[in-house]
């Protein structure tokens, strides 16, 4: 047994790399949840369809860079179908997205042709791998290929791509959708557009964060979108609970998601270095999300402070 | 005032970053090799569980200790089903460097494979090397760092099962998961050797075990016969799947001997035990530096039987030819 | 420059809860009126003003802003020409968003909304220029969430917001009916600087029938679904309280009876 604690640190970094390419999950989790104010189940399926599609393309001998951007529109295209229901059929947003993923199963098994579709790191060039991080590690590779310094970069790239878009007119109105329909609408938002286009970049954004895991891990399994919705929750929930006092900025709550999601898989290698039965481990996921949950309540609670309340959201 | 924390709240975040990377480089380099010499630190990955692969494990295990006795501990790992979880545990284990990574099903194997190319990887309850590992022509041998063991039981004889027990009969279904990575390869190829005997096939793909008995509910109502490959959500729900043949009378041969025992009729099956203890040999011939691990190609179940589960034929009415063994356990 | 022909609105129709909200609806304003509404529960006052808005589409009918047709536009699609202001303060602004970028939405209300930066640096100071008439100390707070603001704060942002760009109608239902009475009194005189200052030509829908005898040109009174009373001018300036309520109970008292012997 093996249970010393410079070797959890040992282990630190593989779990801090697959928090960083998760946290483009929870950046996306985070534009619908708390910017859109809708619960978009969508996730769950869009997240295998751009792992599914970048290894189809890659393995085919498409362009790296190109791939993921193909991988980045077909969970654009994911997002649209949720839209599409909700707007123009009229479905709750959370039906709807439910729909979509069901949907979206048949689609992955189709684009992939079988549940699983390996990605040898050995014959492709990969832009993250889990393998170069520990090639990193051991000196055999330069610092820049380590996918901790890459999909920082990454992230770096996109929070402050998203703080310009939200930041502009449309992107304003994005916003305000989310915050107060109504009141939008008043405004003269074409609020059925600014939804759609919140859902098509959210899940573009999951698809890519899909694209990226399926380099880093080897493979592209069917089943690897399998509670994506409930980690990208419960990161943007962690960083809310930890960091909203601090962070008001959007950027920063975006790079809150993101140690929400860091955070995550540093406690899920604890509880794998700590050799808890494994059994335990969904359920230690829910008590930590719903502790977390319940921090900004508590705090109100014992210090009477009052909890943000905002209105206007009689939208379904 | 606000603005400048936030900066160094950014560049803390940043900071921290590059250090863990830079710490775990300075432990990676500083640490001696654990498990070096004569006592070996194994690693066990398995995707879920069930009755074979934890026979696996299980064979596995023992052969390694009957040949090390105590100077072999194991780190054993479930992902539950959770592919994404497999990753974590190959990083868990590179960065504790264990001298042998023991990988149980397709994608405890990928995600090993991908962590590390100097760590030996002996896989164990996977069909097809070649497929798991994107391997163009595999011959036989993966090379490198990767071998084990392959659970692939001789479809033809499985397939053949059909005419020997059940020569009336005339549809059969192929009951199956379509989120596992083995089932859609053994499914074809049964397929084929069905139809060559003359049967009609239909196919039954399930998505997981929400949907499992409304699929099989159709499919008792449209053919005379099932069969099931060896496929781990199969396992893991083999009460569904009898609960709904044995009341319609229809007969199920399996892939493999726990399905079985848990659905089914008649199986050709391997012993996953066998398979984990041959696996464990492997290993051992590995560890103690007897065998490179580059050289050693797959190896394949050492025996096969022919099994029947003796309650669910006794209801059934039916009578097994003499050469069939009855499960027991 | 508001035209309002025949219009009917009916909700639940064809069931036990059927309720014919608006009845052969049909109302002129010109350039300039100031409109108060009156009328109780149920009478189709705001059903009326969010048919204008376009909130709720009608049964039949026609809507007319400045001979342009909009009956069967979006709401957000006439929002071009039309500001509002609700009733329930927490409906106007956006909690989430701070003071300066909810007016920075508004002053875009209706025009097309691109990739340009939504709060350049110098529409600050026009901002602050117009909150400091408002007179409640915001112009200080630009940055400050409207959800950490009290109802007459906010409400008062959103009589701002509607006015910010001049709207061809200004729709106000009932906005200070959840206010406490002082709050309420200070946004019902901002109201009427505001109306004045610019000539927004208004439609008000209020519970307050010395408020309705007080303010604009003309008053105008709703009951089952049509107006029973209108009056302007000169006429209104001599209302007071007791002939408004004498004149409805005569009309309700002759509810059966056919329009010609309403008007009279």
């Amino acid at each position: 047994m093996n249970i010393s604690f410079s070797n959890l640190l040992d282990q630190f970094p593989g779990a801090l790399a697959q928090g960083l390419i998760w946290g483009i999950l929870a950046i996306g989790v985070y534009l619908t949840y708390k910017v859109l104010d809708i619960a978009d189940l969508t996730v769950d399926g869009s997240f295998c369809t751009g792992g599914a599609v970048f290894v189809v393309l890659l393995t085919r001998g498409t362009n790296l860079w190109i791939a993921l951007a193909c991988a980045f529109l077909a969970g654009a295209l994911a997002g649209l179908c949720t839209g599409a229901f909700h707007v123009f059929f009229g479905i709750s947003a959370l039906l709807a997205g439910i729909l979509t993923q069901i949907g979206l199963w048949a689609v992955n098994l189709m684009i992939m042709g079988k549940p699983n579709l390996s990605l040898n790191v050995g014959r492709y060039p990969l832009l993250v791998s889990l393998r170069y991080l520990q090639e990193v590690i051991k000196g055999e590779r330069p610092f820049y290929s380590s996918p901790l310094f890459i999909v920082s970069l990454f992230i770096l790239a996109l929070i402050a791509l998203l703080y310009w878009f939200f930041g502009t007119e449309f992107g304003t109105g994005i916003r305000a959708t989310g915050s107060n329909i109504k009141m939008a609408k008043a405004q003269g938002i074409h609020t059925d557009f600014a939804k759609i286009f919140g859902l098509m970049l959210s899940n573009g954004l999951v698809a890519l964060s899909g694209a990226l895991l399926t380099q880093y891990q080897g493979f592209a399994d069917i089943n690897m979108g399998r509670g994506a919705i409930i980690i990208g929750l419960a990161a943007v929930i962690i960083g809310e609970a930890l960091l909203a006092w601090l962070f008001r900025n959007f950027a920063l709550r975006l790079a809150s998601s993101v140690i929400g999601a860091l955070i995550y898989f540093l406690v899920i290698q604890t509880v794998l270095w700590l050799r808890l039965d494994p059994n335990y481990l969904k359920l230690l996921t829910a008590v930590v999300v719903a502790v977390f949950l319940a921090i900004p309540h508590w705090k109100s609670r014992v210090l009477q402070l009052p909890v943000r309340r905002n209105g206007g959201k009689d939208h379904a | 005032m606000r603005r400048a924390l936030c900066i160094f709240a950014v560049l803390l975040m940043i900071s921290v970053i590059v250090i863990s990377t830079g710490c775990a480089a300075q432990n990676g380099a500083a640490n001696p090799t654990e498990g070096s010499g004569q006592f070996y630190l194994v690693g066990i990955s398995q995707l879920i569980q069930h009755g074979a692969l934890d026979a696996a494990t299980q064979g596995f295990k023992d052969a390694l200790t009957e040949k090390l006795g105590d100077r072999v501990s194991f780190d054993f790992q479930n992902a539950q089903g959770d592919p994404n979880t497999c990753a974590s545990i190959a990083n868990g284990f590179v960065a504790s460097k264990v001298d042998l990574i023991m990988a149980n099903a397709t994608a405890a194997l990928q995600a090993a494979a991908t962590a590390t190319a100097d760590i030996p990887i002996l896989g164990t309850s996977i069909t097809e090397y070649g497929v798991a590992l994107g391997i163009e022509n595999f011959q036989g041998t993966v090379g490198g760092n990767v071998s084990g063991t392959s659970d692939l039981a001789p479809l033809d004889q499985q397939a053949a099962m059909f005419g020997e027990l059940f020569p009336d009969l005339s549809s059969v279904g192929l009951l199956y998961c379509s989120g596992e990575a083995n089932s859609l390869y053994q499914i074809q190829t049964i397929q084929g050797l069905l139809e060559a005997d003359g049967y009609t096939t239909r196919l039954y793909p399930f998505t997981d075990s929400n949907d499992l008995s409304s699929i099989t509910l159709a499919a008792v109502g449209e053919v005379d016969a099932l069969y099931v490959p060896t496929d781990n959500t199969v396992a893991s729900n083999t009460g569904i799947i009898d609960n709904i043949c044995r009341p319609a009378r229809i007969p199920v041969i399996t892939g493999e001997k726990d399905t079985c025992a848990g659905c089914g009729v008649a199986t050709l099956s391997i012993d996953y035990y066998d398979l984990g203890y041959a696996t464990g040999e492997m290993a051992y011939r590995v560890l103690t530096g007897q065998a490179a691990i580059a050289d050693m190609p797959v190896e394949y179940a050492p025996r096969f039987s022919k099994m029947y589960n003796r309650e669910i034929c006794e209801e059934l009415g039916l009578v097994m030819p003499s050469e069939y063994e009855a499960i027991t356990d | 420059m508001l035209d309002i022909i025949q219009v009917n609105k009916t909700f639940n129709r064809n069931t036990v809860n059927e309720n014919k909200a608006l009845t052969s609806l049909s109302l002129s304003l010109n350039d300039g009126d100031f409109v108060t509404v009156i009328g109780g529960n149920g009478s189709g006052k705001s059903t009326m003003l969010n048919a204008v808005a376009g909130v709720l589409s009608v049964d039949s009918g026609q809507i007319f802003i400045d001979e342009n047709e909009v009956t069967s536009l979006a709401e957000h699609r006439r929002a071009p020409y039309i500001g509002r202001v609700f009733q329930d303060p927490m409906m106007g602004t956006a909690a989430s968003m701070s003071i300066e970028e909810n007016l920075a939405l508004a002053r875009r209300r209706g025009q097309r909304r691109g990739l340009r930066w939504g709060l350049p640096k110098r529409d600050r100071d026009f901002y602050r220029e117009k909150l400091k008439e408002l007179e409640l100390g915001l112009e200080d707070r630009l940055t400050v969430k409207t959800g950490l603001l009290s109802g007459g704060q906010r409400q008062a942002l959103t009589l701002l917001m509607a006015t910010l760009k001049k709207p061809r109608l200004l729709l106000l239902d009932e906005h200070t009916a959840a206010l406490d009475p002082k709050t309420a009194r200070t946004v019902l005189d901002l109201t009427e600087k505001m109306v004045a200052r610019h000539a927004i030509t208004t439609l008000m829908v209020t519970h307050n029938m010395k408020d309705a005898i007080t303010l604009g040109n003309r008053l105008v009174m709703f009951h089952a679904g049509r107006i029973v009373i209108d009056v302007k001018g000169e006429s209104k300036k001599e209302l007071t309280v007791e002939k408004l309520l004498s004149m409805f109970e005569k009309i309700s008292a002759f509810e059966d009876f056919d329009d010609k012997l309403l008007l009279s």
